[in-house]
């Protein structure tokens, strides 16, 4: 089995860093291999909204640059992990950037599914999703976009299984590790 | 003194986008009442540091910020969160003086339902809650790839051309004509400095078609589109399959 962590920080966040190691940590537990993905750490250009990843290079986006790898990280995982800042209630710009870069993972048409028009899978099998935000303190409005911005990206994105979690900065370790572990099972094969 | 608005027009795709299109309806709209209007297209904005200077002194100055953006899988693009990242650092920093401003914004669509636009229009909110600024409310725009070809004005003038009895009345005309009346009512509201009131913008939430036969229409065009590029047989690869 395998993973992959888009990890949307910026670059003074402390606290995502360890919460990214905890993740990394109880994959490679349950004998997970994958790796984390520093968006900021990469050369990626903002999608320029072109639809050529639909209508000339299908699945393939036209910027050649480390954005097409992390699609192909994203499709190939068995289990794939955001993890951001919450930001407004949604994701941070680092992540939101790797997440545009990868529309070609699904495909231009369109199917009404659960009657509602989404698009239509491109491949046969999508990762499970597990998203992580973090908060400085409790914030009910931008937990509840939080987790209904996740439902709607389960639904686009085709993902057998999902859990997201929001982490507060002031979490004691026990805490945040029962958290994580929670989420982590709630897509793993424990839960099958 | 005139009152002065900033538009923010967050489509990558510019002025071939309906962002633009829908957007600079709106700012032409609010010229003809006499407010002031300073446009930054996010891609320039972002790509150049004094043009980011000149939209956070823009900013400062307006009594209105409008974001016109595109949903790009359940949320505004990559651009748009970094605009508005640029200008919650600055207030964090006191770059931005304490004015009453209002934030209205328009988020669109290429999926029919104008609905999936609402986490977008919610995560605004947020935006201008933690900034301090009065969110004035937002237009949740579906299959609004029409208006980027066809801009409203142009658009209704086209459609009164058709038979009463056309289908396309309702598919069109009916639709096009209540996001007008919406759009300049907002307008009026806000060249007033007041929101837009919540019954206004629910006028917006209808789907003026069945799904099935948006979804033929829209998937028609696809293969047309890559047959250009010479990809029409291979819109369904996977390039990345394991």
């Amino acid at each position: 089995m395998s993973y992959v962590i888009l990890n949307g920080m910026y670059k003074d966040d402390s606290f995502i860093p360890r919460i990214n190691q905890m993740v990394s940590d109880e994959f490679q537990r349950n004998n997970y291999v994958g790796d984390t993905v520093i968006l900021h750490d990469e050369e990626i250009k903002p999608c320029l909204g072109c639809f050529k990843c639909w209508v000339q290079t299908p699945g393939i986006c036209i910027i050649d640059d480390y954005g097409r790898e992390v699609a192909k990280k994203m499709i190939q995982s068995d289990v794939l992990v955001y993890i951001t800042p919450i930001n407004y209630g949604g994701y941070s710009a680092e992540l939101k950037k790797a997440i545009d870069r990868s529309l070609g993972l699904i495909s231009p048409f369109f199917r009404v599914y659960e009657n509602e028009i989404h698009h239509e899978m491109r491949y046969d099998e999508y990762p499970n999703l597990v998203v992580i935000g973090t908060l400085d303190k409790p914030n009910s409005d931008q937990e509840e976009i939080f987790t209904e911005l996740v439902q709607r990206n389960v639904l686009n994105l085709f993902c057998p299984k999902y859990s997201s979690q929001v982490i507060y900065t002031d979490d004691d370790e026990a805490t945040i590790k029962k958290k994580l572990k929670n989420s982590l099972m709630e897509v793993g094969e424990e839960n099958e | 003194m005139s009152r002065q608005l900033t538009f923010l027009m967050c489509s990558p795709r510019g002025d071939k986008s309906a962002s633009h299109s829908i957007g600079s309806y709106l700012v032409s709209l609010f010229e003809e009442k006499g407010i002031v209007v300073k446009t930054f297209g996010a891609y320039r904005t972002l790509k150049n540091q004094e043009k980011t200077e000149e939209m956070i002194k823009s900013v400062n100055d307006s009594d209105i910020i409008l974001i016109s953006s595109p949903l790009y899988i359940d949320q505004a693009p990559y651009m748009t969160i970094k605009l508005m990242d640029i200008i919650s650092e600055a207030f964090q920093q006191g770059k931005l003086s304490n004015k009453t401003r209002h934030l209205f914004a328009i988020s669109n669509a290429g999926f029919l339902e104008y609905y999936h636009n609402n986490i977008t229009l919610k995560i605004y909110e947020q935006f201008a809650k933690q900034n301090d600024i009065i969110w004035a409310g937002g237009l949740p725009i579906g299959a609004a790839g029409t208006y980027a070809q066809y801009p409203i004005p142009e658009f209704l003038k086209m459609l009164e051309q058709l038979p009463e009895e056309d289908p396309r009345n309702e598919i069109y005309t009916k639709p096009t004509k209540i996001l007008d009346s919406v759009i300049r009512s907002s307008v009026n509201h806000l060249s007033k400095g007041e929101i837009v009131p919540r019954d206004e913008l629910k006028k917006l939430e209808f789907i003026p078609m069945p799904l099935e036969s948006y979804v033929n229409g829209a998937n028609n065009g696809w293969p047309q589109a890559a047959e250009e590029f010479g990809a029409k047989d291979k819109l369904r690869d996977k390039p990345y399959e394991r």
